[in-house]
This record gives C-alpha cells, structure tokens and sequence, in this order.
C-alpha cells in the first residue's frame, strides 16, 4: 500500500497559496466582467502574494534541521530558502504593482488580444481603445509560484520542473506588450528559444549527474562528490551542464545574448519582475546547487566560474558602453551585475551567502524603480526609451530626472545608496573568500560602468529639452507607490543597511 | 555490448541536436533540434535507471516528456504568432532587435 | 536483464545507426516537414530501447506522447505555415555552419568518449528488483510518495500551456453582425452583379485542369471560371478550336 510522504503544510503554505491563487486568478478571466477585471484581478493576486508572505514570516521563526525538509524529501523550507521566498514575494508585490497601472495609457501595458495580426484593422482599434488582458496576473503568480518552488527544492527534478514553471509563463507574457508588438513577439521567440535550448542542457546535466550519484537529491550528491569513488567524469560534466541551464536564467556571460533582446522587447512591467524575480530565482537555484549539491567537489569548479564571472563583469560593462536605448542599457547593467553576484557566490561560505542574499535584495528593489521610471516617459508612440530623447529631461521634470539620477548613481555604486553597500559587501567577501583577482576585475568593470550611468546624468541635466524630449507622465497611485518604495529602498539600503545584512546573516545557511 | 552504449548514443543525438540550433534557422526546426536533446537526456536517464537499478531515472524521463508537451504548445505558439504577422518562421527574419 | 543478451545487441545495432540517422537527416533535411519524419523515425527507436531496457510504461509513452502527440503537433504547425517553412541557403553569418558543425563534432567526440570511458567499469544493476511488483506500480509508487510534488506541480505546467495557446490563437469574434438570407439575396440580385452560379472549370472545355477557363457559349473563355490565384494558361490553337461534337464532325 502506498502511502503519501508527510507533508508539512505550514512550510508549504506559501506555495500552495500561490498555485491556488493563479487557479482562481484564470477561473476570474472567466467570471468577471470585463471592466472589472483589471482591479479584481490586481487586488487578488495583491492579497495572495500578502498572504504567502504572512506564512513565509510565520516560519522563519520555527526552521530546525528537522523540520525543514518535507513533501517525501522534495522540498527543503531552510532559513536561505525562507530568505529568498520573502524576497522574491516583496519584489513581485511591488512588480506586479506596475503590472496595474491603467493610468499612463489607455488599457495599461499590456495587449488586449495578443493573436490580433500586427498591424490589422482590428489591431489598431483594439491599440486606441481595449482593455489590456487581464491574464497576465494568473501567468505572474505562476511564474512567482515556479520561483518559489525553485529556490527550496531539494532535488534536480523538482528543481527542473520548476524551472519551466516559472520559465513558461514569462516567455508568455514577454509577447504581450501593447506598443511595438513586433518586438516584442520577437522577444517571446528568442527569449523561448533559447530558454528551451538551456533547459535541454539542464536536463542532460540531471542525467549524467544521476548516473553518478544514483540518485538526484542534493544530500545524495553531496556523499557521492564527497566520496569521490571512481572517475568523476561523469559528475563534473553533468555540473557543467546543469551550470549552463543556471547560468542561462542569470545571464551570465556567454549566456547572456538573449538579455538585450528581452528586456527591450518585452512590456516594461515584465521585464521589470524578470530584472528582479528571475535574477533572484535564478541565483537562489545556483548558490543551492553549488553549496548544498557540489560542495562535496571541494570547489573545483571555481576557476571555470571565475573565468565566467570575470567575463561577465567585462562584457556587461564594455557592451553596456556602446548602448543608446535605455532598457538596453539597463539590460547589459544586469548582465555585469549577475557578473557581481557571481563573485559573491565564488567567495563562498557564510560572508558570500550573506553579500549574495543581500545584493539581490537591493538590486532588484532598483531596477524594479528604474523601470517604473522608465514606463512614465512616453510620447505619443509609447515608452521613449531612444537615449537622446532623454536629453533635457532635468528640466522638464526636475523631480523624476533626479531620482532617476539617483537610482543611477546606486547602479554605479555611488556611496550612500544600497548599490555600494551591496559591492562592498560582495567585493568584502570575495576579498575574504581569497578571490582577489575577481575583485579586481569586478572594480574595473564597475568603473567601466559607471560611464554610461553618468552619460545618461549628464544628458539628463546638462542638455536643453528639445522638440523631441517627450514629457513625463504623472504616474498613478500604482506607479507612484512601485516607484517609492524602489527609491526609499535604495536610500535606506545604503545608509543602514544593518538590518537587512544582519537578516542575510541569520538566513546564510543550508540545510541539506 | 555493455549499456553504456546507450549513453555514448544519448550523447552523440544531443550533440547532433545541440549543432542542429546552431546552424538551422526555421524557428520549427530549431525547435525540433531542442526536443531531440530532451530525447537525448531521456534515453540517457533510463539508460543510467537500468544500470543504478533505480526507477527514478524512468521517473524522471517521464516527467521530461510532461514538461516537453508543454513547451511544445507554448513555443508554437509564439512561432504562430510570430508567423501570422510576418510570414516566415525563419529566425534570420527577426532582426528587428539589436544594437 | 542486467546482462545485455544477444536479441538487445541485435536489436540495438539495427535501430542505434537508425537513430543517428534519424537525427542526422533531421538537421539536414531542406524541408521542414522532412525534418519532422525524420524525428519521429529517432523519437521511435528511442521508445523501442525503453522497452528493451525494462521500461515498457516509459517507452509506450515515449511512442504515444512523444510521436503520436507532439510530432504530430509540429506536422499541423508546419501545415498552417504551409510549404514555405523550407530554409534558405543564405548565410547570414558567415561560416556559422562550419564552426556550428566543427563544435558539434566536438562536442560529441568529448561527451561520447569521456562518458564511455567515465562508466566503463560501472556495474549494472538492473532493474529486476525495482520491477518485481510491475513496472508501471514501481513508477506510481514513486510517483505518489517522493515525487508527489512535482507531479503536482505539473498541473500547473499544463495550465499555463492552456492559458497560453488560448492568449496567443484565440481571437474574440468582432462585432460584425450576422447577416441574414433576406440580406444576402438582395445583396446578390444587385445590379452590377452577376447572380447566378459561376461557370465551372472545364465546361465546354478540351483539358480538365483547372488551370484552364470555361469556354462561354460565344467561344470566349470565361475568367469567371478560375480561381484568381492560378495563373491563366494560354489555350492552344487546338484546344480553342471548336470541337468535332459542335462542327458536325467535320
């Protein structure tokens, strides 16, 4: 007789919340008048990421090594997982904030009917004047929900099968944008593309990686890379590939082409929660590989890493150079910052788990800013995201060109900004962690870098508003709100950071 | 013959699938040299299944083949979309994108 | 079954080259829907090791889901894209399919040889002792305890699939009225328009193709008669040429 594995229900609720709410949220689509939609829609998924959140802090009490590991050993609910639940729950709050705003344009962000031809009568009545599709709401719980999943699982399968969960809503809803369709159709194909592409290395890594451990949990891996018995072949190209399917979501250099391409097309609110959630997702999944599956390997992977680290870091940053688009620019910005979390993951122990957690924190409360920012300056064309259509913007709207500039400034990593507390930490311990030679590349790209923020400053305030400057759009409560707590983050991050370091520090822990 | 022979052909079909995306351009076709990789780890996980004498590896193939079908609806999908619009499938025609 | 026996070497040297084959004229083949065919030649060898190797549930399921529903899925895509999905032989990069093909020879030389060499000396253990309650109730034993949760959250894989292809195919009927049989009839009996049924292809004709134009009764071909989207085929001096029945014979 087979008898289900105990489930812990308290450790799970978060998830289960999730899952459930994007059920309803798609049985919503089909109950709800249309009209109605958009705020049921928002309000629902609001309260379910809240609620999720609720139980994620009721656990983070109440973590033992005992109790951690639930659902026949699938899952691991450990204080790193707790951690990067509440992250990415708060980053997705305030991303699918953006997701609703109805105010800057007509239907918001998002397409009404997406399978419109380009172009088609139909397709520009339905641009002047529908309602943006509501689904998008179920899809992003999906994709949270995915997240969720993946940064606590236990084995390569589950952790595979999450990975396409929250892959498959987001190559959907990066074709969903209501302005420059084509792009952005064109971002889904790509985007897709080589998604698939990754998680098919991904998969043949969980194969080679069972043939040597016999068995796919992390603890399992752990005694086998530490015994070591026989040729480890097998198990060091298996870890490759799976690195290939990781450092594909983190995007990581060479892996990093379709990022460009991503965020530009996308619909800014999209890219925003990708910016964000999937950075932290995908980073939380690659510090649990590495430190809870392979750190029996004794670390033998980590030249391979710190070549790819220190590639990453040059590539985002000389690329990041040549851009004249924003959402361009600030794709290759999160190219060189993967770069820099990488260097945090290399420096490896306590500090490294803890500068890692951190970062991804405040980077993604950021960029989630800066993309609100960048949804509020429009023409009649949509977002005017051209960067020398951003020249002159300080004087038409001191207030938004100065927190963009700010926002900036805490990319360039710029004292008293989250930006510089986050380098210095991940920078501290990597010092710490003996991989000096990483920091110094992460230092020269960080003043490469810092090049292309301070020219996107300078045209801001030091040019004239031309013809062609666009004029900034009041943003609504939801935009407004989004873009508050980004900036307010960035500050408080950067001038005590205390608490949230010392959170990093209690959660910088595995269990396996 | 030992099992292992399995493995060496998974490897060689994921190779010939992993050139395949690199050289075709119909977006199909690509899409089909992604599903032939899946093939590839799934014949290489049943194989490993016999040799460690553990089901999980079967599991696991069979939770890939889940996982396949829906990508599969969601990629053709996108290629539809993207086709109805502009009439190729191929990828060389979606430059719109780049710097 | 641990020890390979002489009907799975057989069996293995007939469909292994097969399989690579298979793959082989997938990538190569010109047309898309070749390339289809010769996957599911791979995709079916495939389902036959997974029997050969105790997997009976594994491999039917690769012939039904694999062949049977997602090749057949690609074949409808490729027939709504029509004939034109073949490739073209411009290269965009230049000499991106040597480099593509150099790689990927080795790619498989370095898999193939160090995994052969990395489980050379593995034991087999076969899987008679998970297999002895059945194959298909070792699965569902494993299925519903260690890896309930990921079964579970398949649910939401195909949910989001569902969701997906409705986004992108579906389209909401425009409010254009239904138009009715009173409507339509006067529609047809407007003046300027031709009411009555269109003269079939090869009516009073000499070839049947319907590339060629009906012969209305004065001789003159009727342009009524063809589809506009074929070309128009030029009659020739005998086929416009009154046939034996009308002169008498003569």
């Amino acid at each position: 007789m087979v008898k289900l594995p105990p489930m812990d229900y308290a450790a799970i609720m978060p998830l289960l919340i999730l899952f459930g709410a994007a059920c309803l949220g798609v049985l919503i689509e089909a109950f709800v008048p249309r009209r109605a939609r958009n705020i049921t829609q928002l309000l629902f998924s609001l309260a379910a990421v809240i609620a999720a959140m609720v139980f994620v802090v009721k656990r983070a009490g109440n973590v033992t090594a005992a109790n951690a590991i639930t659902a026949g050993g699938a899952i691991t609910i450990d204080k790193a997982a707790l951690f990067l639940q509440g992250s990415l729950l708060v980053l997705a709050f305030v991303s699918l904030l953006i997701f609703g705003e109805r105010t800057l344009e007509q239907g918001g962000a998002f397409v009404a009917q997406a399978a419109v031809t380009v172009g088609s009568e139909k397709d520009k009545e339905q641009a002047a004047k529908s309602l943006g599709s509501t689904e998008v709401y179920p899809l992003a719980l999906f994709s949270l929900a995915g997240m969720l999943l993946f940064v606590a699982a236990n084995d390569l399968l589950t952790m595979f099968v999450a990975l396409e969960v929250f892959s498959l809503p987001l190559y959907l809803l990066c074709a969903l944008a209501r302005r420059k369709r084509l792009l952005s159709q064109e971002a889904a194909l790509k985007y897709f593309l080589l998604g698939a592409y990754a998680s098919a290395f991904f998969l043949f890594g969980v194969a080679l990686v069972y043939g040597y451990a016999k068995a796919v949990d992390f603890a399992s891996i752990h005694t086998a890379a530490a015994v070591g018995a026989g040729n480890i072949t097998l198990l060091i190209t298996g870890l490759g590939l799976l690195a290939i399917g990781l450092l594909f979501k983190v995007a990581a250099a060479p892996f990093h082409v379709w990022t460009p391409d991503v965020y530009q097309g996308a619909p800014t609110p999209v890219t925003a929660f990708m910016a964000a959630c999937t950075k932290a997702a995908a980073f939380g999944g690659l510090i649990r590989v590495l430190y809870v599956g392979f750190d029996g390997l004794g670390w033998q992977f980590t030249p391979v890493l710190g070549a790819i680290a220190a590639l990453t870091v040059m590539v985002g940053a000389v690329l990041a150079v040549t851009q004249t688009d924003l959402k361009r620019l600030l794709a290759y910005s999160s190219v060189a910052n993967a770069g820099y979390l990488l260097i945090g993951v290399l420096a490896g122990g306590q500090l490294g788990l803890q500068s890692v957690l951190f970062y991804l924190v405040a980077y993604g409360l950021t960029v989630i800013a800066a993309f609100a920012l960048i949804t509020l300056v429009r023409d009649a064309d949509g977002e005017a995201t051209h960067l020398s259509r951003w020249a002159g913007l300080g004087a038409r709207s001191p207030l938004f060109a100065g927190i963009f500039t700010f926002l900036l400034l805490a990319f360039a990593g710029i004292p008293l900004t989250s930006g510089f507390m986050a380098k210095l930490s991940v920078f501290g311990a990597a010092v710490d962690g003996g991989q000096t030679w990483l920091v110094i590349f992460g230092v020269i790209s960080s003043i490469i870098l810092a090049f292309p923020y301070l020219r996107v400053v300078v045209m801001m305030w030091l040019s004239e508003p031309g013809e062609s400057t666009p004029s900034v759009s009041l943003p609504g409560v939801l935009t407004s709100t989004a873009l508050g707590v980004g900036t307010i983050a960035t500050l408080v991050l950067g001038v005590a950071p205390g608490l949230l370091l010392d959170l990093a520090d209690k959660a910088a822990a595995f269990i396996r | 013959m030992t099992p292992m022979w399995y493995i060496v052909l998974a490897a060689v079909l994921f190779s010939i699938g992993a050139v395949g995306v690199l050289v075709r351009r119909n977006a199909i076709v690509l899409f089909m040299c992604v599903e032939l990789m899946l093939n590839a780890a799934n014949l290489a996980l049943v194989t490993f299944s016999r040799i460690n004498g553990t089901l999980d590896g079967q599991i696991m193939a069979f939770f890939a083949m889940v996982v396949a079908a829906a990508e599969v609806v969601i990629g053709l999908a996108i290629i539809m979309l993207i086709f109805r619009t502009r009439r190729s499938a191929s990828v060389d025609d979606a430059n719109l994108l780049k710097y | 079954m641990s020890a390979v026996q002489t009907g799975e070497i057989i069996t293995f040297f007939i469909l292994a080259p097969l399989a690579v084959i298979g793959a082989l004229g997938m990538v190569l083949a010109r047309n898309a829907v070749h390339s289809a065919l010769w996957l599911i030649l791979t995709m079916l060898s495939l389902g036959v090791f997974y029997i050969v190797q105790a997997g009976p549930f594994i491999g039917m399921v690769q012939i039904i889901v694999y062949t049977g529903a997602i090749m057949m899925l690609f074949l409808f895509v490729l027939m709504l894209v029509g004939r034109d999905a073949s490739d073209s032989v411009i290269e965009t990069l230049r000499g991106q399919k040597v480099v593509g093909t150099l790689l990927g020879v080795g790619l498989a030389g370095l898999m193939a040889t160090g995994i052969y060499q990395a489980t050379r000396d593995y034991t087999v253990v076969g899987l008679e002792a998970a297999n002895k309650d059945g194959n298909v109730q070792g699965l569902a034993k494993l299925i519903f305890t260690n890896y309930v949760f990921a079964f579970e959250v398949t649910s939401a894989l195909l949910i989001t699939a569902a969701v997906g292809a409705m986004i992108l195919a579906h389209q909401e009927k425009s409010g254009v009225k239904a138009v009715g049989q009173v409507a339509k009839m006067r529609e047809r009996f407007l003046p300027g328009n031709y009411p009555g049924p269109k003269p079939g292809p090869g009516v009073f004709a000499t070839s049947n193709s319907v590339a060629t134009p009906a012969k209305l009764p004065d001789g003159n071909p009727s342009q009524r008669s063809i589809s506009p989207i074929l070309p128009t085929r030029e009659l020739t001096a005998a086929e416009k040429a009154d046939k034996p029945t009308l002169t008498g014979g003569a």
